[in-house]
């Protein structure tokens, strides 16, 4: 499946500075000064498609009162996002749901080892937090036609369809299709560059997520209420 | 004489669809049918700076009541702006205001080359919109701590600000209300990446940016006579 060191996809790498000014660095860090400051009971986890979350009106709205972190990161692979997870942004904290959702950036990668890398993450995950459970959510639609990326990241998730199942604490949730117009086309009010979403693409995402999220929080012995606006 | 075939920051130059899904090209191409089908009276041009701004409230609450377009595409830097206002993006349209903010993307560029990429988009507006003011927005800040493209950013600000101020068509605005603190840093409440900003960033610029065209805009327009050369 995975194939540990065989597959790229699931080699924790940290991402080089290149451009100069550290900021890749600078985030991790921070992230991991939030474990010891923070106790969520959710955690977001990925690259900018979570990032962007937390900028737009529907975090404050939806994830914050969850008690949510958000370690998303631009750029990131499944090679970024193992690294971090190993090397801190995993330490001092219990959540009690990992949200996961990387993997459109592997540009250097297969579909099949993409979807080996969001699994080892899920593992990593599972094996780091026996109690959480695992959200994975399904890569979204890119571009604005039809094109060879769309093929691959519906790949991606037919795959982790069939192998997430064998984790037992994983969820796959998988909006796609909300985006999609019958001719094929994905509009700009959802999508503002055809791969970011808009505050109106993170609603047609939240609802669903917020519902699940609420579900399994609410399946955990202790009471807690998420409070509502 | 200047020498933009030596400097690939001045000459206009696509971005390559090296991931696959067009959609640099895409967003191109959805901004050159907007020229046809609106009259905007502002033009904003830039990178994800600009882009940004877009999705945050602060536009529609700002900006979309002077009827702005928005052509921001991240990523962008000075080459890639100057290719795309050449290729239909200026085209059919006469706002009085043109708003450009470029150049941090300029990865590999010396900050001469910058400046320079920065006055050939200058002059570009100049010979397409001859009745349009050019508002060019400093480069901001960016890192977490003091690093070489803060230095960078700094001196290309300089110099344009130099350059500018013997036009009577374009002016220099900075809009950093101040983003770097006592001990060097720079917040991530303003800068949730130490480069994007965030919606409490960009209340801070958008603020004066706003005052400053609208005062562009209340100005009576002056048909100035060619000038013989």
């Amino acid at each position: 499946m995975s194939g540990g060191d065989l597959n790229p996809a699931a080699v924790p790498l940290p991402v080089e500075d290149r451009q100069g000014d550290g900021r890749w660095m600078s985030q991790h860090t921070r992230f991991v000064q939030e474990c010891k400051d923070g106790e969520p009971e959710v955690l977001f986890v990925g690259d900018s498609m979570v990032q962007l979350m937390e900028q737009y009106e529907i975090w404050k709205e939806m994830f914050s009162p969850l008690h949510a972190l958000n370690f998303g990161l631009a750029g990131d692979t499944t090679c970024n996002v193992l690294w971090r997870l190993q090397n801190g942004e995993l330490e001092n904290i219990r959540p009690k749901v990992v949200v996961l959702w990387v993997g459109t950036n592997n540009h250097d990668h297969t579909a099949e080892q993409v979807a080996g890398g969001i699994v080892a993450i899920a593992q990593l995950l599972t094996n780091r937090l026996p109690k959480a459970k695992i959200v994975v959510l399904g890569l979204l639609p890119r571009g604005e036609q039809p094109n060879p990326l769309r093929e691959k990241n519906a790949t991606v998730n037919r795959l982790l369809r069939s192998w997430l199942p064998r984790l037992g604490q994983a969820l796959f949730l998988d909006v796609s299709n909300e985006f999609l117009h019958s001719d094929g086309s994905i509009s700009s009010q959802d999508m503002f560059d055809y791969l970011h979403l808009t505050p109106t693409g993170y609603n047609t995402l939240a609802k669903p997520l917020s519902d699940l999220l609420l579900q399994i929080l609410e399946e955990t012995p202790e009471e807690r209420r998420a409070s509502l606006v | 004489m200047s020498a933009e075939a030596s400097n690939p920051a001045a000459t206009p130059t696509p971005c390559e669809d090296s991931q696959g899904d067009g959609r640099w090209m895409s967003q191109h191409v959805r901004f050159v049918s907007e020229c046809k089908e609106r009259e905007p009276d502002v033009v904003f041009v830039g990178d994800s700076l600009v882009q940004l701004m877009h999705q945050f409230g602060i536009w529609r609450q700002l900006f979309s009541p002077l009827h702005c377009l928005n052509f921001g595409i991240g990523g962008d830097a000075t080459q890639h702006v100057l290719w795309r206002l050449s290729n239909g993006e200026l085209d059919n349209i006469s706002p009085k205001v043109v708003v450009l903010w470029v150049g941090t993307n300029n990865h590999g560029h010396t900050a001469e080359q910058i400046a320079s990429g920065i006055m050939e988009i200058v002059q570009l507006i100049h010979n397409k919109l001859p009745n349009a003011h050019t508002l060019v927005l400093g480069v901001l800040p960016r890192g977490r701590m003091p690093n070489p493209l803060r230095q960078r950013n700094a001196e290309v600000n300089k110099l344009v600000q130099d350059a500018l101020s013997s036009l009577s068509h374009a002016s220099f605005f900075n809009v950093d209300p101040g983003f770097v603190l006592s001990d060097g840093s720079i917040s991530h409440q303003d800068m949730y990446d130490y480069l994007h900003l965030t919606a409490h960033g960009y209340q801070a610029v958008c603020e004066p940016l706003h005052a400053q065209i609208k005062s562009l805009l209340d100005k009576p327009l002056i048909i100035r006579a060619k000038s013989i050369v």
